[in-house]
């Protein structure tokens, strides 16, 4: 028994136990976490009823959501309206496994991998589960037979398909600096050092593709600024309109979750995973160090998920039209440059290099003059658009107002 | 494979066949509960041959799970009157054939199936089936078309096909993703799969990638071309156009 506990099968599954449960509390915390943040940003005080500083706070919300009368409204789809969140918030969490969470661990006088599976096509898994994302909002849009839920899955999936793409060529750019599609062989390619003090970390190589994940993790996960699904000022509550109880708790759970699998993701691609300069090294594998090196993994995700809060009480949402032309005119052109970029320090063996930095700053410059030659942002302002296209103009010209 | 098998599993074919038929939708009294005897009963016959004549006593547990989801959303995607309900049975199909490739060893192609067709594919499907009708069914919906002809048709093809199985050649087994001792996946054994497949296509098939390349960009400027239009700006005056110019306003670019 303590043999099969120690060799990879039994951590595997300890940890895929382990993985969840700690996840399901984390994201229950999370929620407090944007409450007092959003309290903090906007100065009040946020929840401070329930336990000391309010902590016991998620044990009540997920009491309430459980208590609840599990409402379904007579002119639904009633399989696919109890199948959507579900489905939601299995897909949010599924893409779990392929983390690398701590490294290698010595265990027994065995090396183990602290890692659910490490798949030979990790990355893709996770980005075939993050495409997999959009089905539970559409599915459950389209179950509510309510028009604005209908058009937050509409909104939904357009931006889901739009995003996919940066995203995708995002990774490639990643793949492509580090010659695998593992997840742990990708974090321990960067846990080395230039000039003996900064970390082989990919966002010192692609700071420019690093923030375009950004971005698009940030629309595939829903959060504001790309919240259109559930604009709650347009479309009463988007998609979840018609849900309630614990299944719209679900929906809640899952978003979360999916935030958190984004922010992992981007940890381990850009930001070195579980690796810290002098703090969690690949050659420490004692127990000890395997904890720290997952505490550094969570801090990342910690830091990321602060700052997908932040953004959220910080700027307004985008326009739809607004959304759509920063996918396709923007995001899209910049990190089809990228890729070529890397493409072509591939080719002369410069992929690791400060070429690649160069070149990062090279086409974001570009970008930036040409918007600005353009007078024009890539987000597109209808003021900065051509005159003759541009609504006030054509209405003065209309009018036969002086301009 | 001996005649006698060969035979069964025409006949197998064959109950399959009437379960789908009886299964597809019609007008008048449904003979839904007699599709699904005979479609069961294909079913368990076609895995009970499988088991027990084609496959090795080896095959995995799972593939036969994995192979009856598939058979039987793959029903369901063409029985089932509700349209959003079969574009989801076929993301059913989808998952349930990529799963059958992860046994077969074949990863990147398992995940680039669902990449490609559960999450894009299919999302665009379901988009525009949500679109046309979202309430009721239409007449085309619980009324198939010819469906004693698109039977036969489908499932003689099929037997045909699976007929003639044995003279394919036979295919290596690889080790699939499993919870695997992740300290020998060093080997370059372990990292062939994608590597493998990109040299494939990077060397002996380059010329058929460029070339889909060029087919999916064209396609896409094209669609791009025929489906702009110009927005009319609110209060701008526009002449308007003869009758037969109605739908002259797009300008390629």
């Amino acid at each position: 028994m303590y043999e099969f506990i120690t060799s990879q099968l039994g951590v595997s599954i300890l940890l895929a136990i382990g993985v969840l449960l700690a996840l399901l509390g984390y994201v229950a915390y999370c929620i407090y976490y944007e409450r007092k943040i959003s309290a903090w940003m906007q100065d009040r005080w946020g929840p401070n009823r329930v336990g000391p500083l309010g902590l016991f706070q998620p044990l009540a919300d997920g009491g309430k959501f459980a208590l609840k009368e599990d409402i379904i409204p007579g002119h639904v789809d009633k399989v696919l309206f109890v199948v959507a969140p579900s489905l939601a918030f299995l897909i949010s969490f599924i893409g779990f496994a392929a983390i690398p969470w701590g490294g290698e661990w010595m265990l027994d006088g065995k090396l183990v991998q602290v890692q659910v599976t490490n798949p030979d096509i990790g990355l893709l898994y996770i980005l075939g589960v993050g495409s997999m994302g959009v089905y539970g909002v559409v599915i459950g849009a389209w179950a509510s037979n309510n028009k604005y839920s209908f058009y937050g899955g509409v909104r939904a999936t357009a931006q889901m398909l739009s995003y996919e793409i940066p995203m995708g060529l995002c990774i490639v750019v990643v793949v492509l600096t580090m010659g695998t599609l593992r997840l742990e062989g990708i974090t321990a390619e960067q846990a080395g050092y230039w000039f003996g003090f900064i970390p082989k970390w990919n966002v010192f190589l692609h700071p420019l593709a690093f923030a375009i994940l950004f971005v698009t993790v940030l629309a595939e996960c829903n959060r504001a600024p790309f919240d259109l699904a559930e604009a709650e000022q347009e479309l009463v509550g988007g998609f979840h309109t018609e849900y309630g109880a614990l299944k719209f708790g679900m929906f809640f759970l899952g978003e979360y979750a999916h935030m958190v699998t984004g922010s992992a993701f981007i940890c381990v691609l850009f930001l070195g995973g579980w690796h810290f300069p002098w703090i969690a090294e690949p050659e420490a594998t004692s127990t000890f160090a395997v904890l720290l090196k997952i505490g550094v993994l969570v801090g990342k995700v910690t830091a990321f998920i602060f700052m997908m809060m932040w953004l959220r009480w910080t700027l307004p949402r985008f326009r739809f039209d607004q959304l759509m032309r920063m996918a396709w005119q923007g995001l899209i052109p910049v990190t089809l440059a990228l890729v070529i970029l890397a493409t072509i320090l591939l080719y002369f063996n410069l992929h690791r290099s400060i070429w690649a930095l160069v070149g990062n700053v090279a086409i974001l410059a570009f970008v930036l003059a040409y918007a600005a030659a353009r007078g024009r942002e890539i987000t597109g302002r209808q003021d900065n658009m051509p005159r003759a296209k541009n609504i006030t103009m054509a209405a003065r010209a209309a009018t036969g107002a002086s301009a | 494979m001996t005649a006698t098998t060969t035979y069964l599993l025409y006949l197998v074919f064959a109950l399959g066949g009437a379960g789908v038929y009886f299964l597809l939708p019609r007008a008048g009294r449904s003979m839904g509960r007699a599709g699904a005897i005979f479609g069961v009963a294909g079913v368990v016959g076609l895995i009970t041959l499988l088991a027990t004549q084609i496959a090795g006593p080896d095959t995995s547990f799972y593939f036969y799970l994995f192979a009856t989801i598939a058979i039987v959303a793959a029903t369901r995607v063409v029985t089932h009157p509700k349209p959003v309900y079969s574009a989801l049975y076929f993301v059913l199909v989808v998952v349930a054939v990529a799963a059958l490739l992860v046994l077969q060893g074949a990863e990147f192609a398992a995940v680039a199936l669902i990449i490609v067709y559960a999450g894009a594919i299919l999302v665009t499907y379901l988009f525009v089936i949500m679109l046309a009708k979202q309430r009721g069914s239409a007449v085309y919906d619980h009324r198939s078309r010819e469906p004693f002809m698109a039977v036969v048709a489908g499932f003689v093809l099929m037997a045909a096909v699976a007929g003639r199985a044995s003279d394919l050649p036979v295919v290596e087994k690889t080790e699939a993703i499993s919870v695997q001792d992740t300290t020998q996946t060093e080997s370059p054994a372990a990292a062939s799969n994608s590597m493998a497949v990109g040299t494939l296509l990077m060397t002996k098939y380059v010329v058929a990638i460029e070339i889909a390349g060029v087919l999916l960009l064209v396609s896409m400027v094209g669609a791009i071309a025929m489906s702009r239009k110009k927005v009319p700006v609110e209060g701008m005056v526009t002449k308007p156009k003869p009758l037969g110019q109605a739908g002259r306003e797009v300008a390629p670019f």
